[in-house]
């Protein structure tokens, strides 16, 4: 057992590491949901695939009477395909909008299935465009040509006329039967393009509004009010906030230098005024260290001067940083240009492989920091201290976990998951040390031993007797 | 419960105490998830308030006489929001947090998550011990829940792709080229529209009242100025500042720890190649002198530049913030924006240098676990294989 202001601490430490993961999923499970609804409308033939969690999203379903479950629209699948093969026979026809042609042309719009074939689609905006313009003036679209992709792609009607824009995105929409409700909707896609540039519009104004002459008196209104405020307070410097944003540029700078420094040494200098630079670099280095390293003294000697405040203790969290990305953005949102989807989920699951490697590092930090010492002075070689350090290591000094997506990997990966799965291990009951057969890694590797064990030679004295029995020691799985 | 900082505007009237409590603590709190179950009671939001703008040095001692009831003390509370307000931009960062994004973001970096995410509400710890494999267990816990994170982003990416290749050509906007999921749903479901309608006018009424607050501003700093001036003078008062909480001074000693390790590192290098280096250069003539100081003007401009990275506000120059996805072929979207391709490329080394140190820091508790085990007599050490 360890002692309770350890467990104290990397309990909380934990337990923050596994609520902010738990945050990340319910708002990732948020998204899904919407996607997986969203694209059930689109590709009802995939419907199994994309629905692990028919709970919850059956309630959203049961809402609008208008909205056909998936098994029925399977169903109409192959009445659209009919229907949209006559139509477009119909409209090659070029004719005027026959109330026969009515009804399927609606429904030829409601379905937008890239698993039937590759002509449905453009077929629909075909009769999208053509619907659009029986309530307007005739604009041009003509949509006969496959698009050589075979892609869905739902073109729009030409560029010039903003209102036939919006009608153009009504006309596009591609959900089923919403035929008493037609009317509705088409206000609904014509108000937020309004709205978006009145938006626009707002929020240049209100930046333009943060460099004009008239901001100058209000900030020297601002600084002015500020004194006031400060003139009962000596030290202005030193509260929390300041120190704890200070000790983490600290902590990046430190790991800016590492990483400087690691480049540096593996840096292979050609000729001498390479070798100086690199040199003169890390003199550098060692300089800033050394001031950053100052810095934090002082920093640490004005924390532990003030330690007396008879303060409600509260854990309001720390305000956000300044990550708004800058003056800028705040208007105009700026873009993140990808360019397939394996992009996207490469740049997505590396992403979370370096939050994951953060904290990964500092819990490691934090258990080195708590749980070494504890197996340094605690000397009494019985079976608790075995097994102290037998947890000991598998918390430290394996598990590093891995995405063992990637190609090429090599058993690297295979024997990272060994140590994964060693942990992973944990989550049954007991780190039980036989009976690691449980568990496959994705690769197939068996799990190995996820534990180190020991093995106490047969004359010595400390052999343990009865708990820890060879069968724990050996650990031979 | 979005505080209408912009709508109050430079209302002569003292408000109410318990609304300027409200309004503090949601302007101090990072936007709380959607669950409004989750709110303290009042009394318990007035004490956050206080501990926030403690640990944020605000300067008078009055607000912490306030009784937390909510009963008095509205000018205070007054001062204190205009002293929010006088120290950074808060208004934009509040308005640019519960902005309606209608795109598919996503952050480019790692800021946000820093702050600690879900309400304040203080955990009951027991205090009692507990056993190793307690803590092995939620370790193994976090693992598999990454895991399941990392499954469940891959989906999502994979549904985000298909959604913006089958709305290619829809969006009006041209630079944008496809829907993303928020707009598609606004096409599908109509009421879901509707809300959304609804969002983005009350979001342009916010930023009406923005611009109408930035008219009168000035106005407003004029009469903050008297009303401070009408408070009794704050008796002289003994420096004592808020305790860091146990887990920032536990922050500073990990750091010092490892700037400590680097310089030491640092200096047994440096030694070595200094004196290696001035065994070599040790005859040579003054013509040298001239590329030593080149080579040391270039140096120091370098490591200015690194320094800029981690000093105050020079954290801009990387990207920041969430983004909005937009696919496009490659090549075909020239216009401003960041390449997927170049974000990759930063993570990725990023990625090399954290497992690097990782290993490392791992390889430390190895050698120092069989350093204090290997020194008792009668073991044998047996490691996992691959370790």
């Amino acid at each position: 057992m360890l002692p309770a202001g350890c467990s104290r601490r990397l309990l909380a430490e934990l337990r923050d590491a596994l609520d902010a993961c738990a945050e990340r999923q319910r708002q990732l499970e948020r998204s899904l949901r919407v996607s997986r609804r969203l694209l059930r409308v689109w590709e009802p033939a995939e419907t199994p695939a994309l629905e692990p969690t028919p709970g919850p999203d059956t309630n959203e379903e049961a809402r609008p009477p208008a909205r056909t479950p998936s098994p029925q629209e399977l169903k109409e699948l192959e009445l659209l395909t009919q229907a949209l093969e006559k139509a477009v026979r119909v409209r090659k026809g070029l004719s005027k909008a026959g109330g026969r042609d009515e009804a399927p042309s609606r429904k030829s719009r409601s379905i937008v299935s890239p698993a039937t074939t590759a002509s449905v689609p453009p077929r629909a905006s075909g009769q999208a465009g053509r619907r659009a313009s029986e309530t307007k003036p005739p604009r041009g679209v003509r949509q006969t040509t496959v698009p050589a992709k075979g892609l869905p792609e739902l073109r729009l009607l030409s560029v010039g006329d903003q209102t036939c824009k919006a009608r153009g995105a009504q006309a596009a929409k591609p959900e089923p039967g919403l035929r008493d409700q037609e009317m509705a909707p088409s206000a609904a896609p014509q108000a937020p393009e309004a709205f978006t540039l009145k938006q626009k519009g707002l929020w240049a104004q209100l930046s333009s509004t943060e460099t004009g002459d008239s901001m100058d008196a209000t900030t020297t209104a601002k600084t002015q009010f500020l004194r006031k405020m400060q003139s009962g307070w000596p030290s202005s410097r030193l509260c929390a906030a300041e120190v704890e944003a200070e000790v983490g540029r600290l902590r990046k700078a430190c790991s800016l230098l590492r990483q400087r420094m690691g480049e540096e040494l593996t840096a292979d200098p050609v000729d001498w005024m390479q070798e100086y630079h690199c040199l003169l670099t890390l003199e550098g280095l060692q300089a800033i260290a050394g001031q950053c390293l100052h810095r934090l003294q002082e920093l640490r000697a004005a924390v532990m001067e003030h330690q007396l405040a008879p303060w409600p203790e509260g854990r309001l969290p720390s305000a956000p940083s300044s990550c708004g990305g800058g003056a800028d953005s705040i208007w105009s949102p700026q873009l993140l240009l990808y360019s397939s989807t394996q992009e996207l989920q490469t740049l997505a699951s590396l992403r979370l492989r370096v939050a994951m490697l953060d904290e990964q590092i500092h819990l490691e930090k934090v258990l080195m920091a708590e749980l070494l010492p504890l197996v340094s002075t605690q000397e009494p070689l019985g079976p608790p201290w075995l097994a102290l350090c037998r947890a000991v290591h598998s918390l430290l000094c394996e598990g590093a976990f891995r995405l063992a997506r990637r190609a090429g990997r090599d058993c690297r990966a295979g024997l990272a998951e060994r140590g994964a799965g060693g942990s992973l291990r944990g989550t049954e009951a007991l780190p039980a040390v036989q009976g690691g057969e449980g568990l496959r890694t994705r690769r197939g590797h068996p799990p190995g031993r996820g534990s180190a064990c020991f093995v106490p030679l047969p004359n010595s004295s400390i052999f343990p007797a009865g708990l820890e029995s060879p069968r724990g020691i050996i650990g031979a799985q | 419960m979005w505080p209408q900082v912009g709508r109050r505007g430079p209302s002569r009237e003292a408000q109410k105490a318990p609304a300027l409590w409200r309004l503090l603590f949601h302007v101090l709190s990072p936007r709380p998830a959607d669950d409004a179950a989750a709110l303290p009671t009042p009394e318990a939001q007035a004490r956050l308030v206080k501990s926030a703008l403690r640990s944020q040095g605000y300067p008078r001692r009055a607000l912490v006489q306030l009784p937390e009831d909510g009963s008095q003390g509205s000018r205070e509370l007054l001062l204190a929001l205009s002293w929010l307000l006088a120290r950074g931009p808060l208004l934009e960062r509040l308005l640019a947090q519960i902005r309606v994004r209608l795109g598919d973001e996503m952050p480019v970096c790692e800021c946000e998550v820093l702050a600690s995410p879900g309400p304040p509400a203080p955990r009951v710890e027991a205090d009692g011990c507990v056993d190793i494999r307690h803590l092995q267990w939620l370790m193994g816990k976090l693992r598999f829940g990454w895991r399941n994170l990392i499954t469940s982003q891959q989906e999502h990416c994979a549904l985000l792709g298909k959604v913006h290749s089958y709305t290619r050509g829809c969006h009006s906007d041209r630079s944008l080229g496809h829907l993303s999921v928020t707009e598609a749903e606004l096409l599908r479901d109509p009421e879901g529209g509707r809300q959304l309608l609804r969002r983005l006018e009350s979001e342009n009424a916010r930023l009406e009242a923005a611009l109408e607050w930035r008219r009168r501003e000035l106005v407003f700093w004029q009469w903050m100025d008297t009303v401070l001036d009408a408070c009794p003078p704050e008796a002289s008062q003994p420096t004592f500042l808020p305790r860091i909480p146990e887990r920032g001074a536990g922050e500073l000693e990990l750091v010092a720890r490892e700037l400590q390790a680097l310089q030491e590192e640092l200096q047994a290098v440096v030694e070595t190649r200094r004196a290696a280096w001035e065994a070599r250069v040790g005859g040579w003539g003054p013509g040298w002198k001239a590329t030593q100081r080149a080579s040391e003007e270039a140096v120091r401009q370098e490591l200015t530049a690194l320094q800029r990275a981690w000093e105050r506000g020079g954290g801009l120059a990387q990207p920041h913030g969430p983004h909005r996805l937009v696919r496009s072929e490659a090549g075909t979207l020239g216009g401003p924006g960041l390449r997927a391709t170049e974000v990759i490329k930063a993570l990725r080394s990023r990625e090399a240098c954290l497992e690097a140190a990782l290993r490392q820091l791992q390889g430390q508790c190895r050698q120092e676990l069989a350093r204090l085990v290997g020194a008792l007599p009668g073991f044998i050490w047996i490691l996992p294989p691959g370790c």
